[in-house]
């Protein structure tokens, strides 16, 4: 199953299309922000600083107090939140998962220092030259330095 | 310079990948120093306060959205572009994939599976174009990032935006809301980074998201077994920079998930006086820590660029005098 043999994204993108593509791209960006924007940008710092009862902002928060009734709004809230939280989970398991993993690969490989070939580069980039085989440099694309 | 494994991105899409990474971490250093205004205060002054935060997002949420609008326009218009969209659809290998990683985390499989591998290596003819956690990142990248740019359109205008709530209140809650979508993005992101730049083969950044394909030789002749990973020496510096930078990984992970429940503002805040949370000192070093992670992962994509220049101008000169690989190794710049 290789990705190469009948993958078409080896064939890479036609010039042209990534040209045309990208002109109408930022046609279209421009039109639906110029639509958003109809709205009338303006700046307003209020309610992004959480409302509080004293200081330079004192009061905002009783107005916050009323009209929250939107029952979708505070569901859509909710379910956000939740969502976060069962997507949080999950990465950092992801990531224990790989932290282990790479763990153990890197048991497998040589460890720093461990071999006294002068081919070895310390980046962890290198295949020695000594193994076994005649062609090793094939692992890492043969990159010279 | 680190080695090349078999490489999978087209030239345009390593620039599209460089372009959205750029655009995505403006977006969370002026985001989420909105949201955690408490903790990353510092950000918001650096960026010019509130004002300043808020223009510096609209405009990467600009580019964001001129980006998405031009990779649909490409998968639609392209056959290449169609036809990788069975490549992304998830498979059963996929969730074998996940299972045999756990085993392999426990010590009872030899091997990551080949929908899991990372390093081909000498395997690179067994491995399909993306990996389980690959397909995962395209889905959950790609639904984030729209819902995120359509409810940041919708709340593009402050007046537009209360014209839709019919409430002040309700209004900003529907930004916060905006906010609360990108937190499961952000928490992914710094897995991305943390998997693509502490594979101890591929330490400190997997190029291949940065060197199109096109500039990696290939190599077919595999009498190897395996993927040879034990022929690799491990950098020095891997074992105490992995732990430390996953540690932190964690930690930010754990500090944005807790911050964006107390931060969330609606319904009504049960006190008053707010301030946006609890201005915990742990939470805040917590989410700077993630942060840091961030940044992290911006330094180690400009890295990866650096060595895709460095690589194409050595790929050039070697070109001109065919013969001369400074190591005996042979390169083959096949384009
Ligand atoms: C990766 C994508 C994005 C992330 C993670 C993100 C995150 C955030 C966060 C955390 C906030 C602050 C919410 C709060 O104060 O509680 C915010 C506000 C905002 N976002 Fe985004 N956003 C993203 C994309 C976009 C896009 C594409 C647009 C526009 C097209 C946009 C427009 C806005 C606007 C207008 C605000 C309000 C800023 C203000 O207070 O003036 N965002 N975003
Ligand atoms: C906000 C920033 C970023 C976004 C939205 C993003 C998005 C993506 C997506 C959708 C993929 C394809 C799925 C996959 O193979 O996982 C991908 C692949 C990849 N990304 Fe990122 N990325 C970001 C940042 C980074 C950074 C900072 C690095 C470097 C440390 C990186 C390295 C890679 C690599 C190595 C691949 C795999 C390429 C391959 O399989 O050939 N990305 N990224």
């Amino acid at each position: 199953m290789s990705y190469r043999e009948h993958l078409p994204e080896t064939k890479g993108y036609p010039r042209t299309a990534i040209a045309i593509n990208a002109v109408v791209a930022l046609a279209v960006t421009a039109l639906i922000l110029w639509w958003a924007a109809d709205f009338a940008v303006f700046y307003e710092e209020l309610f992004r600083i959480q409302p509080v009862a004293e200081g330079a902002n004192a009061g905002v928060g009783s107005d916050w107090t009323s009209g929250n009734q939107i029952a979708w709004l505070d569901f859509l809230i909710a379910i956000t939140h939740a969502a976060d939280v069962i997507m949080g989970v999950f990465i950092l398991f992801m990531v224990f998962l790989h932290w282990g993993a790479f763990r153990r690969l890197a048991g497998r490989m040589r460890q720093p220092g461990d071999s006294d070939s002068s081919a070895v580069a310390a980046d962890g980039g290198r295949v020695a030259d000594d193994a076994a085989d005649d062609d090793s440099a094939a692992t890492d694309g043969g990159e010279s330095r | 310079m680190t080695q090349l494994d078999h490489g999978k991105f087209s030239k345009m899409t390593t620039t599209f990948h460089t372009l959205l990474a750029l655009d995505v971490f403006v977006l969370f250093f002026s985001g989420y120093s909105l949201m955690f205004n408490d903790e990353l205060w510092w950000m918001v002054n650096l960026m010019g306060g509130a004002q300043g935060v808020s223009a510096v997002h609209r405009i990467a949420g600009g580019g964001l959205l001129a980006l998405i609008v031009f990779w649909m326009l490409m998968m639609l218009t392209t056959d290449t572009g169609r036809g990788n969209f069975r490549e992304i659809l998830p498979s059963k290998g996929d969730f074998d994939a996940f299972i045999q990683d756990v085993q392999f985390l426990l010590g009872n499989a030899d091997e990551r599976h080949p929908n899991a591998r990372q390093f081909a290596g000498g395997t690179a003819d067994e491995i399909p174009l993306l990996t389980y956690i690959g397909k995962g990142v395209v889905f959950i990248f790609a639904i984030e990032l729209t819902l995120l740019t359509i409810s940041g359109i919708l709340i593009w205008s402050k007046t537009g935006v209360m014209e839709i709530m019919a409430t002040k209140t309700a209004a900003a809650a529907f930004v916060t809301f905006h906010g609360l979508l990108g937190v499961i993005m952000l928490m992914g992101v710094m897995f991305h980074i943390f998997e693509h730049g502490f594979h101890p083969a591929l330490y400190p950044v997997e190029v291949k998201a940065f060197i199109p394909k096109s500039m990696i030789p290939e190599d077919h002749d595999d009498d190897t077994e395996g993927t040879g990973i034990e022929l690799l020496e491990l950098a020095p510096s891997w074992n105490m920079a992995s732990t430390v930078v996953g540690a932190m990984t964690v930690i930010g992970i754990v500090s944005v998930l807790l911050g964006s429940l107390f931060d969330e503002g609606y319904p009504v805040p049960r006190e008053i006086a707010i301030g946006g949370g609890p201005t915990d000192i742990l939470l805040t070093v917590g989410i700077n820590m993630g942060m840091f992670v961030l940044l992290l992962g911006l330094v180690l994509q400009m890295y990866g660029n650096l060595l895709r220049v460095r690589w194409q101008k050595q790929l050039e000169q070697e070109a001109s005098e065919p013969t001369t690989a400074a190591d005996g190794g042979h390169v083959e710049s096949d384009d």
